[in-house]
């Protein structure tokens, strides 16, 4: 079995192409990054950083700061930007095949992230942080950072990203109904939160869901807008202890009773209760404020990144923390800035991304709601904390004891981190949860029925200490 | 006829010298591709032979003919209904009424508007529980229907979304349209006959060229449909919307499996190779060339 | 055609009907555009903006510098019109108006290219651009359109070409012309209505495309239009009252352009007058 080593194939590749008709014509090849050669920190000669990202306009200016700061400090390097707008992985797959990588990418976990890592790409930062006088591991809130293995740190991200129970303050004050606490030791059960939403769901004629004369067919509006994603309901099953895999990575575990019960759970919210209209999947739609705003929903699960678009929409709406399981939990949720082993700057590099990650750079993204700090100084100092909690629309009232407190307190790492062959996996289990939502099968006899496909597909995790 | 010859690849040249150019390279990479488990990242690649094909094939991917009768079903619903339509749009757009340049502009238009635009309409308007549709459906007491969220009428619904797009089939309609000479229809009016004798025997007839362009054109294109499984569906639910380039896109770009995907690519090219083939073959006895046909 | 009354009324209504239906997306896309962010997704929609936000154009097209995407998109569009234009015109009368041996078959390789999905012969052709030294330049983009400007093009204009009765090319070639003359002085004005609907389609197609330049560029300095919508997209969410707005942008010209070369489709050619 002839084996071809990667450049040869990429040559071979791009050969093909002109097949040989244009073999006396070629112009020179451009070399896409061209640095001239420096020697490390101090010395005087310019370098060129490449660093790619994605994002909105104002995503990217927060960027732009730190770069600024970056570039103040260290005068004599450049930071190229580079955006790509969309299709990222599409973009980022070509540019790796054509060896035109950039020093430093944003990264996302599901992805093509752990595949790249697994076959060396980037560089391990945890010898970064080991040396690094300014900045630790414990400087950093948990779960922020992306691992290959213990000890391996691919990535790091630039704040964390956790879920909520964003609600109308209006509907619950007019209803008359307790609306969800925001201390996770006052948490509700599951059973408390269904009542509630029961309560909090009403037919066209005004009747509740815990009415029997309730009319299901003519729902005007629903208690609670609940999130299908592996985001939303992974909340729920390590909240009732359960995992994706079980502890030593070998066996796949959404079929055992504690992520069954979390399934059901949510399907009976649909197809039993009522009180949750059919998911339907709306990519970046900001549903949630809309709902809340329009009253076509009392609750909604989401990510901490809807404050935002709540906080421009002129409505009394709070947040509270999630229903428990067993134990108060969120996931965390986070891109990741990554440092390609190819290049020239690794030391430079990893000063460009102690500014990206430094929350005084990103503040303006960070007071608007979409963004939260990096550092755990920032949650636990009150002036810095303070900096972007205090007399903010995007921070209401239950902020801090529903989303901070439960963060730095019980927050768990998303499974795309260490479940290894995450997508492959959710491949199989997606489509039978589908039929879980639907109503169409119980979700322990969904699971099982794929559970030996999926176990075919579980490779390990990767935090096995 | 060696003038024929020489003239013939003197017209075509830039277009045969582009195709060996541009696109010739690249097929016969990937098809070259699809002999060996390339992956994008790993440093080495090796040729596997058939074995790409014989995983498609043999069962081991479920998906690749779940994918495959999906599409099927797809194209089936998708190219007569296309067909017509543009066609019945086109004739009502080829009418001499005030204002047709507008009327045109507006059925071409949700061609170049964002997608995202007709992305969210047709959210709202197949939303199961606050949808314009099934208000409507309900208002009149037909049942309803979960259109897009459920696995018997998603790929129907799906359909029914990219009706939106024929915009550029009408306009290849009227452009076949406004090519038929008006004598035609003047010597129907003297015969006494009326808008049916004129559609059955003078339109639909000189209009053939047109109709097989634009059958193989969608046909060509629905066997490849991608956006709205990306965009809509994320080929659910349960995979029934898991059209066969999305799959493949998926496993190339998202699991870097650049051999497998490139086998999955050529299955598909080789069957809309025969369904092309089929229709340029039954084309000798249903299309009309005026100009003498192909000979 | 002259059609009864009755049959022009019930035409004209369904013509309404089917134009309200397909000008939903048009008008949601221009109300959106007016809108304030937290009114875009109100379900069921709001059709009217409370209040306008005639400012969201100013914002979105400032923010990102529009003015240069639109410089580079025209560059981009005029180079493959003129490209397009020219060589699908001549293939496609190659393909049609002139017998060869083997013309059937090389047809139907070139045809076979639309077969593949691009997916797979992207990564090929950007490391062949790339080792040509062309990587983060126009070349890719526009390049092509000089040899053939794609199999679309010139299968539909194939097709319209078949339909011209042959007696024009047999009397011009008595009269002692050539395949250029004829090329030129036949078949082109009469195949004008396709030859319009090729260039329309080129203009739409380029005007609006993003994976090219997606693929083929690297500094933002030559970004297009169809690029620069793309960068409304957030890692969460999008601004979408910008994005709405710098959209209606960027339509604008294609609705122009459209309405303005629609009017060029022949109504119906009369054969007599071009004899001789």
């Amino acid at each position: 079995m002839k084996v071809l080593g990667r450049q040869t194939v990429s040559l071979l590749l791009a050969t093909t192409m002109l097949a040989g008709v244009l073999a006396g014509c070629t112009r020179p090849a451009d070399e896409p990054t061209a640095p001239p050669k420096g020697n490390g920190e101090g010395s005087p000669e310019p370098i060129t950083l490449r660093m790619t990202v994605w994002g909105a306009p104002d995503e990217l200016a927060a960027y732009k700061v730190a770069i600024d700061r970056f570039e103040k400090e260290f005068s004599h390097i450049t930071v190229d930007l580079q955006h790509i707008a969309t299709d990222y992985d599409t973009k980022l797959t070509t540019m790796v095949a054509g060896n035109d990588v950039p020093d430093i990418a944003m990264m996302e976990s599901g992805t093509i992230t752990f595949p790249l890592a697994e076959e060396g790409k980037f560089h391990n930062l945890q010898e970064f942080l080991d040396n690094d006088p300014n900045l630790s591991l414990d400087d950093l809130v948990p779960n922020l950072l992306y691992s290959l293995e213990p000890g391996h740190v691919i990535g790091i991200a630039p704040g964390p990203e956790s879920f909520g129970l964003f609600y109308n303050e209006a509907m619950f004050a007019d209803a008359g109904v307790e609306p969800p606490p925001s201390k996770a030791s006052e948490a509700w059960t599951w059973d408390e939160f269904v009542e509630t939403a029961k309560q909090m769901t009403l037919d066209t004629k005004g009747r509740n869901a815990s009415d029997p004369d309730f009319d299901a067919k003519n729902i005007k509006q629903y208690g609670i807008n609940f999130p299908t994603w592996w985001g939303g309901y992974s909340n729920f099953i390590y909240s009732n202890g359960g995992d994706f895999v079980s502890e030593d990575g070998q066996t796949f575990a959404l079929n055992q009773p504690e992520a069954v019960e979390v399934f059901q759970n949510i399907a009976d919210l649909i197809n039993v209760h009522h009180v949750a209209p059919s998911p339907v999947q709306a990519k970046n739609i900001p549903a949630t404020n809309v709902a809340l705003q329009t009253k076509k929903v009392a609750m909604v699960i989401d990510g901490q990144w809807a404050s935002t678009a709540l906080a421009q929409s002129n409505f009394d709406y709070n947040v509270g923390v999630l229903p428990v399981m067993k134990q108060p939990m969120t996931t965390i949720v986070c891109g990741m800035f990554s440092m390609f082993k190819s290049t020239k700057y690794p030391q430079e590099s990893w000063e460009l991304m102690k500014y990206l990650i430094d929350p005084e750079s990103s503040i303006d993204m960070i007071t608007v709601g979409t963004w939260m700090p990096a550092y755990k100084s920032w949650y636990t100092e009150p002036e810095l904390l303070a900096r972007w909690t205090q007399n903010l629309p995007a921070r209401p009232s239950g902020y801090k004891e529903a989303i901070i407190d439960v963060l730095l307190e019980s927050s768990h790492q998303t499974p795309t981190g260490y479940v290894k062959n995450f997508s492959k996996i959710m491949d199989i289990v997606s489509p039978a949860l589908d039929k879980v939502w639907l109503g169409q099968q119980s979700a322990q006899e969904a699971l099982d029925a794929v559970a030996e496909k999926a176990q075919a597909q579980v490779q390990g995790r990767r935090n096995l200490e | 006829m060696r003038k024929g010859l020489f003239y013939g690849l003197l017209f075509t040249a830039p277009a045969i010298v582009g195709f060996l150019l541009f696109t010739l390279g690249p097929m016969i990479a990937s098809l070259a591709l699809s002999l060996t488990d390339y992956n994008v990242f790993k440093a080495q690649t090796a040729w596997v032979g058939l074995d790409n094909y014989i995983r498609l094939f043999g069962g081991e991917d479920e998906l690749f003919y779940q994918s495959l009768g999906v599409t099927f079903y797809f194209v089936l619903l998708r190219v007569p209904a296309v067909i017509i339509i543009s066609f019945a749009v086109a004739l009502l757009l080829n009418m001499n009424v005030r204002g047709k340049s507008i009327f045109r502009t507006i059925i071409y238009l949700p061609s170049i508007v964002p997608a995202v635009a007709s992305a969210m309409i047709w959210m709202w308007l197949l939303n199961p529980d606050l949808g314009l549709l099934n208000s409507a459906l309900s208002a009149v007491g037909l049942p309803t229907s979960n259109w897009l969220y459920a696995e018997n009428s998603v790929v129907p619904s799906v359909v029914l979304t990219t009706l939106w797009g024929i915009g550029g089939t009408v306009i290849i309609f009227l452009a076949g349209l406004s090519g038929i000479p008006k004598q035609y229809y003047e010597a129907i009016d003297v015969d006494g006959g009326g808008w049916y004798s004129k559609l059955r025997h003078i339109t639909i007839p000189m209009v053939t060229p047109t109709i097989f362009f634009n059958t193989i054109m969608t046909i060509i294109g629905s066997f490849q449909v991608f956006n709205e499984a990306y965009i809509l569906t994320e080929g659910g639910p349960n995979n029934r919307s898991l059209f066969y380039v999305f799959y493949l896109w998926r496993t190339g770009f998202r699991d870097t499996e650049m051999g497998y995907a490139s086998a999955l690519a050529w299955v598909l090219f080789v069957i809309i190779l025969f369904f092309t083939y089929l229709t340029f073959r039954s084309s000798k006895s249903w299309v009309y060339y005026e100009g003498g046909g192909r000979s | 055609m002259r059609t009864s009354r009755p049959a022009m009324a019930l035409g004209y209504v369904a013509l309404l009907v089917v134009s309200a239906l397909f000008l939903t997306p048009f008008v949601w896309l221009i109300r959106s555009s007016l809108m304030d962010l937290s009114q875009i997704f109100t379900m069921p929609p709001e059709w009217i903006p409370r209040p306008f936000q005639w400012g969201n154009f100013h914002k979105a097209l400032t923010y990102l510098p529009f003015g240069a995407y639109f410089l580079n998109t025209s560059i981009i569009v005029i180079g493959t019109l003129v490209g397009t234009v020219l060589t699908s015109t001549i293939a496609a009368f190659g393909f049609s108006r002139i017998q060869w041996k083997g013309r059937d078959l090389v047809f139907a390789i070139l045809l076979s290219s639309m077969m593949l999905p691009t997916a797979v012969t992207l990564i090929p052709s950007f490391l062949g651009w790339q080792m040509l030294g062309f990587y983060d330049t126009y070349y890719p983009l526009i390049v092509p359109a000089f040899f053939g400007g794609g199999m679309f093009n010139i299968f539909l204009l194939r097709q319209f070409y078949l339909t011209i009765p042959r007696d024009f090319d047999e009397a011009a070639v008595v009269d002692g012309a050539g395949y250029f003359t004829i090329y030129f002085k036949i078949i082109l004005p009469l195949s004008r209505s396709a030859v319009i609907v090729v260039a329309l389609f080129t203009f739409l197609g380029t005007w609006n495309d993003f994976m090219g330049p997606l693929i083929y560029l690297k500094s933002d300095q030559l970004f297009t239009l169809a690029l620069g919508l793309q960068m409304f997209q957030g890692t969460y969410t999008a601004q979408w009252d910008l994005l709405m707005a710098a959209s209606a942008a960027v339509v604008l010209p294609c609705v122009i352009v459209f309405l303005v070369g629609q009017r060029y489709f022949l109504e119906g050619i009369t054969l007599t007058g071009l004899k001789g």
